[in-house]
Protein backbone atom coordinates (compact mmCIF):
# COMPACT_ATOMS: atom_id res chain seq x y z
CA UNK A 1 0.00 0.00 0.00
CA UNK A 2 2.61 2.60 0.76
CA UNK A 3 4.64 1.67 -2.64
CA UNK A 4 1.25 2.46 -4.08
CA UNK A 5 1.40 5.96 -2.50
CA UNK A 6 4.76 6.47 -3.20
CA UNK A 7 4.14 5.92 -7.01
CA UNK A 8 1.38 7.88 -7.14
CA UNK A 9 3.28 10.64 -5.41
CA UNK A 10 6.24 9.95 -7.70
CA UNK A 11 4.04 9.90 -11.13
CA UNK A 12 1.35 12.21 -10.03
CA UNK A 13 2.06 14.82 -12.90
CA UNK A 14 1.46 11.80 -15.62
CA UNK A 15 -1.21 10.72 -13.55
CA UNK A 16 -2.92 13.74 -13.82
CA UNK A 17 -2.62 14.22 -17.75
CA UNK A 18 -4.30 10.89 -18.43
CA UNK A 19 -6.91 11.38 -16.04
CA UNK A 20 -7.77 15.09 -17.62
CA UNK A 21 -6.94 13.46 -21.05
CA UNK A 22 -9.28 10.50 -20.30
CA UNK A 23 -12.00 13.22 -19.38
CA UNK A 24 -11.45 14.86 -22.77
CA UNK A 25 -11.78 11.60 -24.73
CA UNK A 26 -15.33 11.10 -23.08
CA UNK A 27 -16.19 14.35 -23.83
CA UNK A 28 -15.60 13.95 -27.38
CA UNK A 29 -17.08 10.45 -28.03
CA UNK A 30 -20.19 11.52 -26.44
CA UNK A 31 -20.48 14.31 -28.69
CA UNK A 32 -19.72 12.17 -31.20
CA UNK A 33 -23.01 12.21 -34.24
CA UNK A 34 -26.48 13.86 -34.05
CA UNK A 35 -27.66 11.29 -32.19
CA UNK A 36 -25.97 11.91 -29.35
CA UNK A 37 -26.86 14.64 -26.90
CA UNK A 38 -23.20 16.38 -25.91
CA UNK A 39 -22.99 17.04 -21.93
CA UNK A 40 -21.93 20.35 -22.33
CA UNK A 41 -22.56 22.45 -25.84
CA UNK A 42 -23.00 26.49 -27.76
CA UNK A 43 -26.56 25.57 -26.90
CA UNK A 44 -26.32 26.44 -23.38
CA UNK A 45 -27.49 29.34 -21.90
CA UNK A 46 -24.80 31.26 -21.15
CA UNK A 47 -23.53 30.82 -25.04
CA UNK A 48 -26.28 30.88 -26.53
CA UNK A 49 -27.03 34.48 -25.55
CA UNK A 50 -23.13 35.63 -26.26
CA UNK A 51 -23.52 34.77 -29.61
CA UNK A 52 -26.78 36.51 -29.54
CA UNK A 53 -25.46 39.57 -28.20
CA UNK A 54 -22.74 39.01 -31.13
CA UNK A 55 -25.02 38.26 -33.86
CA UNK A 56 -27.05 41.45 -33.12
CA UNK A 57 -24.15 43.33 -33.82
CA UNK A 58 -23.22 41.59 -37.40
CA UNK A 59 -26.39 40.95 -38.81
CA UNK A 60 -26.13 44.09 -40.30
CA UNK A 61 -23.08 43.02 -42.16
CA UNK A 62 -25.07 40.87 -43.97
CA UNK A 63 -28.22 42.58 -44.29
CA UNK A 64 -27.94 42.61 -48.01
CA UNK A 65 -27.34 39.08 -48.42
CA UNK A 66 -30.15 38.55 -46.39
CA UNK A 67 -33.18 40.80 -47.91
CA UNK A 68 -31.99 39.07 -51.61
CA UNK A 69 -32.74 35.85 -50.55
CA UNK A 70 -35.72 36.25 -48.59
CA UNK A 71 -36.80 38.45 -51.41
CA UNK A 72 -36.18 35.85 -53.68
CA UNK A 73 -37.91 33.17 -51.79
CA UNK A 74 -40.91 35.96 -51.17
CA UNK A 75 -41.39 35.79 -54.80
CA UNK A 76 -41.05 31.73 -55.21
CA UNK A 77 -43.75 31.67 -52.81
CA UNK A 78 -46.15 34.67 -54.49
CA UNK A 79 -46.02 32.46 -57.52
CA UNK A 80 -47.31 29.02 -55.75
CA UNK A 81 -49.87 31.22 -54.33
CA UNK A 82 -53.89 30.98 -55.33
CA UNK A 83 -53.82 34.69 -56.63
CA UNK A 84 -51.35 34.00 -58.99
CA UNK A 85 -52.85 31.11 -60.65
CA UNK A 86 -55.52 30.84 -63.90
CA UNK A 87 -58.10 28.77 -63.16
CA UNK A 88 -59.19 26.70 -65.39
CA UNK A 89 -62.06 25.14 -64.26
CA UNK A 90 -64.30 24.80 -61.25
CA UNK A 91 -63.96 20.89 -60.85
CA UNK A 92 -60.24 20.84 -60.91
CA UNK A 93 -59.67 23.41 -58.56
CA UNK A 94 -61.52 21.89 -55.89
CA UNK A 95 -59.22 20.84 -52.74
CA UNK A 96 -60.58 18.98 -50.43
CA UNK A 97 -58.51 19.61 -46.91
CA UNK A 98 -60.11 15.98 -45.49
CA UNK A 99 -58.00 14.75 -48.38
CA UNK A 100 -54.52 16.31 -47.27
CA UNK A 101 -53.27 16.42 -43.65
CA UNK A 102 -50.19 18.44 -42.25
CA UNK A 103 -47.13 16.64 -42.12
CA UNK A 104 -44.07 19.40 -41.90
CA UNK A 105 -44.28 22.46 -39.58
CA UNK A 106 -41.11 25.22 -40.57
CA UNK A 107 -40.34 27.12 -37.41
CA UNK A 108 -38.25 30.47 -38.66
CA UNK A 109 -35.04 30.77 -36.66
CA UNK A 110 -31.89 32.90 -36.62
CA UNK A 111 -28.40 31.88 -37.05
CA UNK A 112 -26.64 33.03 -34.59
CA UNK A 113 -23.33 31.63 -34.28
CA UNK A 114 -22.21 29.81 -37.67
CA UNK A 115 -18.50 27.67 -38.44
CA UNK A 116 -16.88 26.94 -41.68
CA UNK A 117 -13.06 27.08 -40.81
CA UNK A 118 -13.06 23.28 -39.47
CA UNK A 119 -13.61 19.65 -40.22
CA UNK A 120 -16.82 18.93 -37.85
CA UNK A 121 -19.17 22.77 -37.95
CA UNK A 122 -21.78 23.72 -36.07
CA UNK A 123 -24.71 26.28 -35.86
CA UNK A 124 -26.13 27.99 -33.59
CA UNK A 125 -29.75 29.01 -33.97
CA UNK A 126 -32.02 31.16 -31.55
CA UNK A 127 -34.68 28.81 -31.31
CA UNK A 128 -35.07 26.20 -28.36
CA UNK A 129 -37.38 23.25 -26.85
CA UNK A 130 -39.77 26.35 -25.74
CA UNK A 131 -40.38 26.52 -29.94
CA UNK A 132 -41.14 22.75 -29.97
CA UNK A 133 -37.79 22.43 -31.12
CA UNK A 134 -36.24 18.79 -30.66
CA UNK A 135 -33.25 17.05 -31.70
CA UNK A 136 -32.64 15.13 -35.26
CA UNK A 137 -34.73 17.41 -36.61
CA UNK A 138 -34.08 18.79 -40.23
CA UNK A 139 -33.05 22.23 -40.98
CA UNK A 140 -33.19 23.83 -44.20
CA UNK A 141 -32.57 27.53 -45.57
CA UNK A 142 -34.62 28.69 -48.40
CA UNK A 143 -31.79 27.26 -50.93
CA UNK A 144 -31.91 24.27 -49.42
CA UNK A 145 -30.37 21.67 -47.46
CA UNK A 146 -28.63 23.02 -44.28
CA UNK A 147 -28.18 20.08 -41.40
CA UNK A 148 -29.44 18.55 -38.81
CA UNK A 149 -30.54 19.65 -34.92
CA UNK A 150 -28.13 18.19 -31.96
CA UNK A 151 -28.51 19.66 -28.82
CA UNK A 152 -31.67 22.19 -27.52
CA UNK A 153 -31.86 24.13 -24.42
CA UNK A 154 -34.95 26.37 -23.78
CA UNK A 155 -33.91 29.13 -26.12
CA UNK A 156 -31.18 27.34 -28.20
CA UNK A 157 -30.43 24.93 -30.04
CA UNK A 158 -27.31 23.63 -32.02
CA UNK A 159 -27.04 22.09 -35.61
CA UNK A 160 -24.77 19.90 -37.60
CA UNK A 161 -24.25 21.07 -40.91
CA UNK A 162 -23.48 19.17 -43.75
CA UNK A 163 -19.92 20.40 -43.17
CA UNK A 164 -19.34 17.99 -40.34
CA UNK A 165 -17.45 14.59 -41.18
CA UNK A 166 -20.45 12.46 -39.20
CA UNK A 167 -23.04 14.40 -41.21
CA UNK A 168 -24.67 11.74 -44.32
CA UNK A 169 -27.69 13.37 -46.28
CA UNK A 170 -29.14 10.64 -47.98
CA UNK A 171 -30.09 12.35 -51.48
CA UNK A 172 -31.16 11.44 -55.01
CA UNK A 173 -30.71 12.40 -58.60
CA UNK A 174 -33.98 14.32 -59.28
CA UNK A 175 -34.57 12.99 -62.59
CA UNK A 176 -34.22 9.91 -62.28
CA UNK A 177 -34.15 9.17 -58.40
CA UNK A 178 -30.94 7.31 -58.29
CA UNK A 179 -30.22 7.64 -55.03
CA UNK A 180 -27.10 7.44 -52.62
CA UNK A 181 -25.61 9.87 -49.50
CA UNK A 182 -23.91 13.24 -49.71
CA UNK A 183 -21.02 13.63 -47.89
CA UNK A 184 -18.33 16.87 -47.08
CA UNK A 185 -14.87 15.93 -47.39
CA UNK A 186 -13.44 18.63 -45.11
CA UNK A 187 -12.43 20.76 -47.56
CA UNK A 188 -13.98 23.82 -49.37
CA UNK A 189 -17.59 25.01 -47.74
CA UNK A 190 -19.44 25.50 -51.34
CA UNK A 191 -18.71 21.34 -52.96
CA UNK A 192 -20.01 18.23 -51.08
CA UNK A 193 -19.66 14.43 -52.74
CA UNK A 194 -22.43 12.07 -53.65
CA UNK A 195 -21.41 8.55 -53.38
CA UNK A 196 -22.75 5.33 -53.82
CA UNK A 197 -24.51 5.88 -56.94
CA UNK A 198 -24.25 3.27 -59.65
CA UNK A 199 -21.81 3.91 -62.98
CA UNK A 200 -24.93 3.06 -65.12
CA UNK A 201 -27.27 5.96 -63.88
CA UNK A 202 -27.53 8.80 -66.33
CA UNK A 203 -26.23 11.81 -64.78
CA UNK A 204 -24.91 15.07 -66.27
CA UNK A 205 -23.48 18.61 -65.03
CA UNK A 206 -26.06 20.97 -63.38
CA UNK A 207 -28.43 17.87 -62.88
CA UNK A 208 -30.49 18.78 -59.15
CA UNK A 209 -29.53 16.56 -56.51
CA UNK A 210 -32.78 16.43 -54.06
CA UNK A 211 -33.40 14.77 -50.66
CA UNK A 212 -34.90 11.24 -50.38
CA UNK A 213 -36.71 10.13 -47.56
CA UNK A 214 -34.66 7.26 -46.53
CA UNK A 215 -33.33 8.29 -43.89
CA UNK A 216 -36.04 9.76 -42.08
CA UNK A 217 -34.88 13.33 -41.11
CA UNK A 218 -35.64 15.86 -44.23
CA UNK A 219 -38.54 15.86 -46.07
CA UNK A 220 -38.24 15.26 -49.84
CA UNK A 221 -37.45 16.98 -52.41
CA UNK A 222 -35.42 19.75 -51.07
CA UNK A 223 -32.68 20.96 -52.96
CA UNK A 224 -28.79 20.04 -51.67
CA UNK A 225 -27.14 21.37 -54.74
CA UNK A 226 -26.41 20.53 -58.70
CA UNK A 227 -23.93 18.19 -60.25
CA UNK A 228 -20.61 20.03 -60.59
CA UNK A 229 -18.15 17.40 -62.09
CA UNK A 230 -18.56 14.02 -62.58
CA UNK A 231 -15.87 10.84 -61.51
CA UNK A 232 -15.47 7.48 -61.48
CA UNK A 233 -14.54 5.74 -57.98
CA UNK A 234 -13.81 2.45 -58.29
CA UNK A 235 -15.67 0.06 -61.09
CA UNK A 236 -19.21 -0.01 -60.19
CA UNK A 237 -20.10 3.60 -58.48
CA UNK A 238 -19.67 7.27 -59.61
CA UNK A 239 -18.00 9.79 -57.96
CA UNK A 240 -20.20 13.02 -58.52
CA UNK A 241 -19.32 16.65 -56.93
CA UNK A 242 -22.01 18.79 -55.88
CA UNK A 243 -22.11 22.13 -56.00
CA UNK A 244 -24.16 23.15 -52.44
CA UNK A 245 -27.35 25.21 -52.69
CA UNK A 246 -26.83 26.94 -49.31
CA UNK A 247 -24.25 29.39 -49.04
CA UNK A 248 -22.64 28.46 -45.73
CA UNK A 249 -20.83 31.71 -45.46
CA UNK A 250 -23.80 33.98 -45.60
CA UNK A 251 -26.20 31.94 -44.22
CA UNK A 252 -28.38 33.80 -41.32
CA UNK A 253 -31.87 32.58 -41.43
CA UNK A 254 -32.94 28.95 -41.34
CA UNK A 255 -36.27 26.99 -41.04
CA UNK A 256 -36.63 24.20 -38.62
CA UNK A 257 -38.69 21.04 -39.75
CA UNK A 258 -40.92 19.36 -37.69
CA UNK A 259 -42.02 16.20 -38.99
CA UNK A 260 -45.66 15.83 -37.24
CA UNK A 261 -45.19 11.80 -38.30
CA UNK A 262 -41.95 11.03 -37.17
CA UNK A 263 -43.15 9.36 -33.84
CA UNK A 264 -45.50 7.13 -35.70
CA UNK A 265 -42.90 6.31 -38.50
CA UNK A 266 -39.92 5.44 -36.25
CA UNK A 267 -42.23 2.90 -33.61
CA UNK A 268 -43.08 1.45 -36.84
CA UNK A 269 -39.62 0.58 -38.46
CA UNK A 270 -37.63 0.04 -34.83
CA UNK A 271 -40.89 -2.77 -34.32
CA UNK A 272 -40.12 -4.23 -38.00
CA UNK A 273 -35.77 -4.61 -36.85
CA UNK A 274 -37.13 -5.70 -33.11
CA UNK A 275 -38.86 -8.74 -34.62
CA UNK A 276 -36.48 -9.46 -37.26
CA UNK A 277 -33.98 -9.98 -34.58
CA UNK A 278 -36.40 -12.16 -32.52
CA UNK B 1 0.88 37.83 -6.63
CA UNK B 2 -2.31 38.93 -7.04
CA UNK B 3 -0.94 41.14 -10.14
CA UNK B 4 -0.02 37.98 -11.86
CA UNK B 5 -3.54 36.33 -11.49
CA UNK B 6 -4.90 39.83 -12.32
CA UNK B 7 -3.21 40.26 -15.20
CA UNK B 8 -2.93 36.80 -16.79
CA UNK B 9 -6.66 36.35 -16.17
CA UNK B 10 -7.14 39.47 -17.59
CA UNK B 11 -5.05 38.17 -20.44
CA UNK B 12 -7.31 34.92 -21.12
CA UNK B 13 -10.59 36.61 -21.05
CA UNK B 14 -9.15 39.01 -24.04
CA UNK B 15 -7.21 35.87 -25.95
CA UNK B 16 -10.59 33.70 -25.97
CA UNK B 17 -12.90 36.30 -27.02
CA UNK B 18 -10.25 37.51 -29.70
CA UNK B 19 -10.36 33.58 -30.98
CA UNK B 20 -14.48 33.21 -30.57
CA UNK B 21 -15.67 36.28 -31.58
CA UNK B 22 -12.68 37.57 -34.26
CA UNK B 23 -10.33 34.76 -35.43
CA UNK B 24 -13.10 31.35 -35.83
CA UNK B 25 -15.44 33.71 -37.62
CA UNK B 26 -13.22 34.69 -40.41
CA UNK B 27 -14.10 32.77 -43.52
CA UNK B 28 -11.31 32.99 -46.51
CA UNK B 29 -12.42 32.20 -50.09
CA UNK B 30 -12.73 28.48 -51.58
CA UNK B 31 -10.81 25.59 -49.88
CA UNK B 32 -8.33 27.81 -48.54
CA UNK B 33 -10.31 28.56 -45.33
CA UNK B 34 -10.15 24.78 -44.31
CA UNK B 35 -6.23 25.61 -44.03
CA UNK B 36 -5.51 28.71 -42.21
CA UNK B 37 -7.59 28.14 -38.86
CA UNK B 38 -5.27 29.73 -36.24
CA UNK B 39 -5.76 29.42 -32.33
CA UNK B 40 -4.36 32.51 -30.99
CA UNK B 41 -5.83 31.65 -27.54
CA UNK B 42 -2.69 29.11 -26.29
CA UNK B 43 -0.49 31.97 -26.25
CA UNK B 44 -2.22 32.19 -22.66
CA UNK B 45 -1.22 29.06 -21.52
CA UNK B 46 2.32 30.11 -23.34
CA UNK B 47 2.43 33.25 -21.22
CA UNK B 48 1.88 31.68 -18.20
CA UNK B 49 4.88 31.95 -15.05
CA UNK B 50 7.74 30.21 -16.01
CA UNK B 51 7.43 28.77 -12.41
CA UNK B 52 3.96 27.47 -11.79
CA UNK B 53 3.37 24.43 -10.69
CA UNK B 54 3.05 21.46 -12.75
CA UNK B 55 -0.02 20.08 -11.45
CA UNK B 56 -1.81 23.42 -11.78
CA UNK B 57 -0.67 24.44 -15.27
CA UNK B 58 -2.27 20.82 -16.63
CA UNK B 59 -5.29 22.00 -14.42
CA UNK B 60 -5.07 25.65 -16.33
CA UNK B 61 -4.86 24.14 -19.81
CA UNK B 62 -7.78 21.39 -19.58
CA UNK B 63 -9.74 24.66 -18.45
CA UNK B 64 -8.91 27.38 -20.90
CA UNK B 65 -8.88 24.70 -23.69
CA UNK B 66 -12.53 23.59 -22.28
CA UNK B 67 -13.68 27.04 -22.86
CA UNK B 68 -12.91 27.16 -26.24
CA UNK B 69 -14.92 23.69 -26.62
CA UNK B 70 -17.69 24.96 -25.24
CA UNK B 71 -17.91 28.04 -27.86
CA UNK B 72 -17.38 25.97 -30.42
CA UNK B 73 -19.28 22.93 -30.07
CA UNK B 74 -16.15 20.58 -29.59
CA UNK B 75 -16.69 19.11 -26.49
CA UNK B 76 -13.27 17.98 -25.22
CA UNK B 77 -10.79 18.58 -28.64
CA UNK B 78 -9.21 21.65 -27.68
CA UNK B 79 -9.13 20.26 -23.94
CA UNK B 80 -7.13 17.62 -24.94
CA UNK B 81 -5.09 19.22 -27.18
CA UNK B 82 -4.28 21.86 -24.46
CA UNK B 83 -3.37 19.16 -21.98
CA UNK B 84 -0.63 18.04 -24.53
CA UNK B 85 0.87 21.43 -23.93
CA UNK B 86 0.65 21.21 -20.23
CA UNK B 87 2.52 17.91 -20.45
CA UNK B 88 5.02 19.18 -22.58
CA UNK B 89 5.94 22.80 -21.24
CA UNK B 90 7.60 22.12 -17.87
CA UNK B 91 10.09 19.87 -20.06
CA UNK B 92 10.83 22.14 -23.07
CA UNK B 93 11.45 24.46 -21.13
CA UNK B 94 14.18 23.05 -19.02
CA UNK B 95 15.48 22.00 -22.63
CA UNK B 96 15.96 24.79 -24.34
CA UNK B 97 16.99 27.21 -21.31
CA UNK B 98 20.46 28.77 -21.23
CA UNK B 99 23.04 26.93 -19.18
CA UNK B 100 22.83 29.28 -16.49
CA UNK B 101 19.24 29.55 -16.26
CA UNK B 102 16.77 32.32 -16.66
CA UNK B 103 15.22 34.03 -12.92
CA UNK B 104 12.25 33.11 -12.10
CA UNK B 105 10.44 36.35 -12.77
CA UNK B 106 11.47 36.27 -16.39
CA UNK B 107 8.57 36.58 -18.53
CA UNK B 108 7.48 34.35 -20.90
CA UNK B 109 7.37 37.30 -23.67
CA UNK B 110 9.61 37.68 -26.96
CA UNK B 111 11.19 40.59 -24.90
CA UNK B 112 11.67 38.39 -21.67
CA UNK B 113 12.55 35.43 -23.77
CA UNK B 114 15.03 36.75 -26.89
CA UNK B 115 13.30 36.24 -30.33
CA UNK B 116 15.77 33.13 -30.78
CA UNK B 117 14.15 31.31 -27.78
CA UNK B 118 11.01 32.95 -27.57
CA UNK B 119 10.11 31.41 -31.48
CA UNK B 120 11.97 28.14 -30.84
CA UNK B 121 9.40 27.77 -26.95
CA UNK B 122 6.58 29.16 -29.00
CA UNK B 123 7.08 27.28 -32.36
CA UNK B 124 7.27 24.02 -31.04
CA UNK B 125 4.26 24.33 -28.65
CA UNK B 126 2.03 25.57 -31.60
CA UNK B 127 2.92 22.65 -33.45
CA UNK B 128 2.38 20.15 -31.35
CA UNK B 129 -0.90 21.90 -29.76
CA UNK B 130 -2.45 22.05 -33.73
CA UNK B 131 -1.26 18.29 -34.49
CA UNK B 132 -2.63 17.21 -31.40
CA UNK B 133 -5.78 19.23 -31.92
CA UNK B 134 -6.21 18.23 -35.97
CA UNK B 135 -5.35 14.63 -35.28
CA UNK B 136 -8.29 14.41 -32.60
CA UNK B 137 -10.47 16.37 -35.15
CA UNK B 138 -9.67 14.56 -38.16
CA UNK B 139 -8.43 11.44 -37.53
CA UNK B 140 -8.94 8.57 -40.29
CA UNK B 141 -11.45 11.45 -42.29
CA UNK B 142 -8.49 13.40 -44.37
CA UNK B 143 -5.94 11.59 -45.81
CA UNK B 144 -2.05 12.17 -44.23
CA UNK B 145 -0.84 14.58 -45.86
CA UNK B 146 -3.60 16.47 -46.17
CA UNK B 147 -3.93 16.82 -42.10
CA UNK B 148 0.28 17.41 -42.40
CA UNK B 149 -0.18 20.32 -44.92
CA UNK B 150 -3.26 21.99 -42.40
CA UNK B 151 -1.26 21.39 -39.34
CA UNK B 152 1.99 23.35 -40.77
CA UNK B 153 -0.36 25.90 -42.00
CA UNK B 154 -2.32 26.83 -39.38
CA UNK B 155 0.62 26.45 -36.95
CA UNK B 156 2.49 29.08 -38.51
CA UNK B 157 -0.58 31.43 -38.75
CA UNK B 158 -1.22 31.22 -35.08
CA UNK B 159 3.11 31.82 -35.16
CA UNK B 160 2.66 34.55 -36.91
CA UNK B 161 -0.20 36.01 -35.05
CA UNK B 162 1.62 35.48 -32.01
CA UNK B 163 4.73 37.32 -32.91
CA UNK B 164 2.52 40.39 -34.40
CA UNK B 165 0.49 40.74 -30.74
CA UNK B 166 4.08 40.15 -28.93
CA UNK B 167 5.30 43.36 -31.54
CA UNK B 168 2.47 44.89 -30.28
CA UNK B 169 2.87 44.78 -26.94
CA UNK B 170 6.60 45.88 -26.40
CA UNK B 171 7.24 47.94 -23.93
CA UNK B 172 10.10 50.31 -23.43
CA UNK B 173 12.86 49.94 -20.63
Amino acid sequence: MRNFFLLIRRYNFLLAFLLLQGVSFFLIARNDGYQRAAIIGTSNQITGQAYEAYSNVTDYLTLGITNKSLAEENAKLRQGDSSAVYELGFELTHVNDSNAMQQYDYISARVINNSVKNVNNYLTLDKGSLQGIMPEMAVISSNGVVGIVKDVSEHYSTVISILHRSTKISSKIAKNNYFGSTIWDGKSPEYAHLYDIPSHALVGVGDSIVTSTYSGIFPRNILVGTVSEIGNSGQSFKDIEVKLSTNFRTISYVYIVRDLLKAERDTLETQTIEELKQ
Amino acid sequence: MIGTIVQNLFRFILLVFVQVFILNQITLPGSINAYINPNIYILFILMLPIKINRLFLLLICFVCGFTIDIFSSTAGMHASACLFIGLARPGFINLIMPRDGYENTVEMTLQGLGFRTFIIYTGFLVLLHHLALFLIEAFNFLNFFDLLLRVIISALSTLILIILSQLLTLRNR
